[in-house]
């Protein structure tokens, strides 16, 4: 040993003890990211909270004061995103950022400066299925120390998030039969749950759980049911199409902890299009499924599009709130969905509270005593919303106080052409083909009053969008477009305040904000970017 | 699979789907037995039946999400209509291929793992749906030609060096459309027009009225080329009024004032210098 580590070690030794079981604890734990927004420099989960309302209490950026808004640094990621986004949400603790990019790429940045601690590449193999096709990813899940990411091989992995050592990786389902993995794991007391993309592919979907500490698998919940099972009664009787059902479970869910409820959205079931070897309505595609949190146990749920043939996934962030609901003090859940309808649920027995369109869709225009569409165009009419649906998971924001729901809106129009599909593992398996008219289609923020449905204000944009929302006890929305804006809106009656054009359409991203020395930064994925504003000094 | 060895290898080692499309099942083994591989220049299934058939369902299947059922493209995603890959006079076949299973790094079009017959099935297909150019010289006098289009293209149109730029570029629209409609959009011009080619009419705030062609778009501009053919930017905000035009900046070029044979002389002339 030389004379300087003979020095050195009783020292390094003796700061090791001290120091290790602090920083064992130095992350954050379970009870901090149910403080949801409680200290201002940190954004713990996807949507900043459990609740998924992504209504941040900031109130350093002001209507007043946001046309003053700067970039302060812009992030490159050095990786494109091929036929969609940099669709992340960072999350921010101790002045330093965990963000999850396309191709499974990730980095701690330095939120001062825009400089990396480090990063992480997956060595990807060159034959994903789904994955291939969108290689995406939508953030980090972090508790303590450790860090989660899923990956475009369906894989579960922890992370150090000192250096972005891999502490354990699992194989959630295998990815050449059609899975992959894009969400932000949701981290609970205890376990990280996460859910499964690939139904476009001869999938079967799940949510599942994990122990944080091990890896071990606790729960599954598959959201096709298996022959026999509650829910197979609505498919037919054949075990080969039950376990191809689809269903992917590829968006963020939200978590009501005094309930220990988590509320996920279920995707599409396959093919796509072709709906005429799954007669029924193909539970739980296309649902809402309220699950215990301990045990994976379904305890209701609700199907938004019965037999679907539209690819409308209801993978939508879903939006869990206290209202005051015709005089009663109500706990809701709202979704804005993807076949054009938004709705409020009661999220203790699944009652169905509203439900009504919040775009022109032909497909339906209300729902029956049952809660059901009465379908009146299944797309093979002509001009329905495409598969890109009404809106879609870039999430939306809920402003407490004016109870006001505030989503992207997509006008498109398509003609579904179903044909019966080849049905092989490893190929995508739509079931037919979209016209889409490319010469119609716009896309609008709109705010909703969610007692009523009823259209408050919007903003329009010249496409189709799939920017996602933010908004701040200030009395901001903040939302990206398709031209690449990112913007700031008077959330009382959706007034443009400010705009920066980022050079790259903002897809399936939402902002986030946190403060850090004082200053508020609000930041926007964008193309390669990652971007910073504030207000100047 | 060895790919330089047009064998009998190649084809054994077709890999089928497990369920496959009868149609393209037939197909393929009507091809199996045939030698021949990507590394061939021509296409050995161009113009075949069965091919284009098969082919077309694997286009519905693996293309039509991005490119149209049409196979036109989607321009919001960037998607390049695929009728009219083929007026680029220097793309063979093999080249089609090639892009096919290999994809192109760094876009949205992805790598294909298909066997090599039902690649060519494919070409096949995007053969079948090109959009057919103008077949031979057309019958007219290319000098006669060249006077016609100075006198009246050039101001908007540029082709083999002469003109300006508001208007596309001409040079080779005669290998991109057939000759009807290339007539049909002299004398009604306003029946078709392109994207980057639509028009509108602006009155600026402080008055100054602007018409022009809209390049591009988005919630708070316009980014224009002016009726003059100068490069602008407009912000909406600055705007007492916008006009949508359903019509061409392009006028209307009746018989009386550009006979037919002056029109063949002027597509000759294009042509002509096009094949140069």
């Amino acid at each position: 040993m030389s004379k300087w580590l003979e020095k050195v070690m009783p020292v390094l030794l003796a700061s090791a003890a001290v120091v290790s079981p602090l920083s064992a604890q130095d992350g954050p734990s379970y009870e901090d990211i149910l403080a949801g927004f409680s200290n201002p420099e940190r954004w713990l989960t996807y949507s900043g909270d459990y609740s998924g309302k992504r209504h941040s209490p900031l109130q350093q950026i002001t209507p007043e004061n946001v046309s003053g808004l700067r970039p302060v640094w812009t992030f490159q990621t050095g990786t494109t995103t091929r036929g969609r986004g940099f669709e992340t949400t960072p999350l921010a603790d101790d002045g330093v950022l965990y963000v999850t990019g396309s191709n499974n790429n990730a980095w701690a940045i330095d939120a001062h400066t825009g400089r990396t601690f480090w990063r992480y590449r997956r060595n990807l193999p060159n034959d994903l299925t789904y994955g291939a096709s969108a290689p995406v990813n939508r953030g980090f899940g972090m508790l303590g120390d450790r860090l989660f990411m899923v990956t475009l091989d369906a894989h579960l992995l922890a992370f150090d998030r000192r250096n972005g050592d891999i502490l354990w990786d699992v194989e959630l389902a295998d990815y050449r039969v059609g899975y992959a993995a894009t969400l932000a794991p949701l981290v609970l007391d205890g376990k990280v749950i996460v859910g499964i993309s690939g139904g476009e592919y001869r999938t079967r979907g799940f949510i599942d759980a994990y122990d944080p500490v091990s890896g071990e698998q606790l729960w599954r919940f598959n959201t096709i049911p298996g022959p026999g099972e509650p829910g197979s009664e609505t498919w037919p009787d054949d075990p080969e199409v039950l376990a191809a059902g689809g269903g992917g479970t590829w968006m963020n869910g939200s978590f009501d902890p005094e309930l220990n409820l988590i509320y996920w959205g279920v995707g599409n079931p396959n093919p796509d299009y072709y709906g005429d070897a799954r007669p029924g309505d193909n539970l739980y595609s296309n649902s809402l499924v309220a699950l215990d949190a301990d045990t994976g146990e379904l305890l209701w749920h609700y199907q938004f599009t019965p037999h679907d043939l539209n690819d409308w996934d209801s993978n939508h962030m879903p939006v869990l709130a206290e209202v005051n609901w015709q005089g009663q003090l109500r706990q809701v859940v709202m979704v804005g969905n993807r076949n054009g309808f938004f709705y409020v649920l009661d999220r203790v027995t699944g009652e169905l509270l509203l439900g009504t369109p919040f775009t022109a869709t032909s497909w339906a225009r209300e729902l029956d005593a049952d809660g059901r569409p009465i379908v009146l165009n299944d797309g093979s009419q002509g001009c329905v919303p495409d598969p890109w649906g009404s809106t879609n998971f870039m999430p939306p924001t809920f402003v407490p106080g004016q109870d006001l729901f505030i989503l992207t809106a997509r006008e498109t129009c398509a003609t579904y052409v179903p044909e019966k599909p080849a049905d092989a593992p490893g190929q995508s398996n739509f079931g037919g083909t979209v016209l889409i008219d490319a010469e119609q289609g716009s896309g609008a923020l709109r705010a909703l009053d969610i007692h009523t449905g009823d259209l408050v204000w919007e903003f329009s944009y010249p496409s189709p969008t799939f920017g996602g929302v933010l908004s701040t006890a200030s009395g901001l929305v903040f939302a990206g477009d398709h031209e690449g804006n990112f913007m700031a809106f008077d959330a009382k009656d959706g007034r443009n305040l400010w705009h920066y054009q980022t050079g790259s359409r903002i897809w399936g991203a939402a902002a986030m904000t946190f403060m850090l020395d004082q200053r508020q930064l609000v930041l926007i994925p964008s193309g390669t970017t990652l971007t910073a504003f504030a207000l100047p000094d | 699979m060895n790919r330089d060895r047009p064998s009998q290898a190649l084809i054994r080692n077709l890999t089928f789907p497990q369920r496959p499309h009868v149609l393209l099942t037939l197909a393929i083994l009507v091809f199996a037995g045939t030698p021949w591989s990507h590394a061939q220049s021509v296409n050995p299934l161009e113009g075949d039946v069965r091919a284009i058939r098969g082919g077309a369902g694997l286009f519905r299947a693996q293309c039509a999400t991005c490119h149209g059922a049409d196979a036109k493209g989607i321009s919001s995603i960037e998607a390049p209509d695929l009728t009219q890959i083929w007026s680029r006079r220097s793309l063979s076949a093999a080249a089609v291929f090639e892009t096919i299973r290999l994809g192109i790094p760094g876009s949205i079009m992805p790598p294909h793992s298909m066997t090599d017959t039902e690649n060519w099935m494919l070409v096949a297909y995007l053969q079948s749906v090109a959009e057919a150019g103008v077949i031979g010289l057309p019958a007219g006098d290319p000098a006669a030609g060249r006077r016609a289009f100075v006198e009246n293209c050039s101001t908007c149109h540029r082709a083999h060096g002469l003109g300006e730029s508001l208007g596309p570029n001409l040079s080779i629209v005669t290998s991109q459309r057939s000759l009807e409609s290339l007539i049909a959009s002299v004398r009604d011009p306003d029946a078709l027009v392109g994207r980057g080619y639509k028009l509108v009419h602006l009155r600026a705030s402080e008055g100054e009225e602007i018409t022009g062609l809209i390049k591009s778009e988005d919630a708070f501009s316009m980014q224009l080329q002016d009726d003059t053919g100068r490069l602008r930017s407009v912000n909406k905000a600055n705007l007492q009024m916008i006009e949508r035009l359903s019509g061409s900046l392009m006028p209307a070029f009746a018989r009386t004032q550009l006979g037919d044979q002056r029109l063949l002389d002027i597509f000759n002339f294009l042509q002509n210098g096009a094949q140069q």
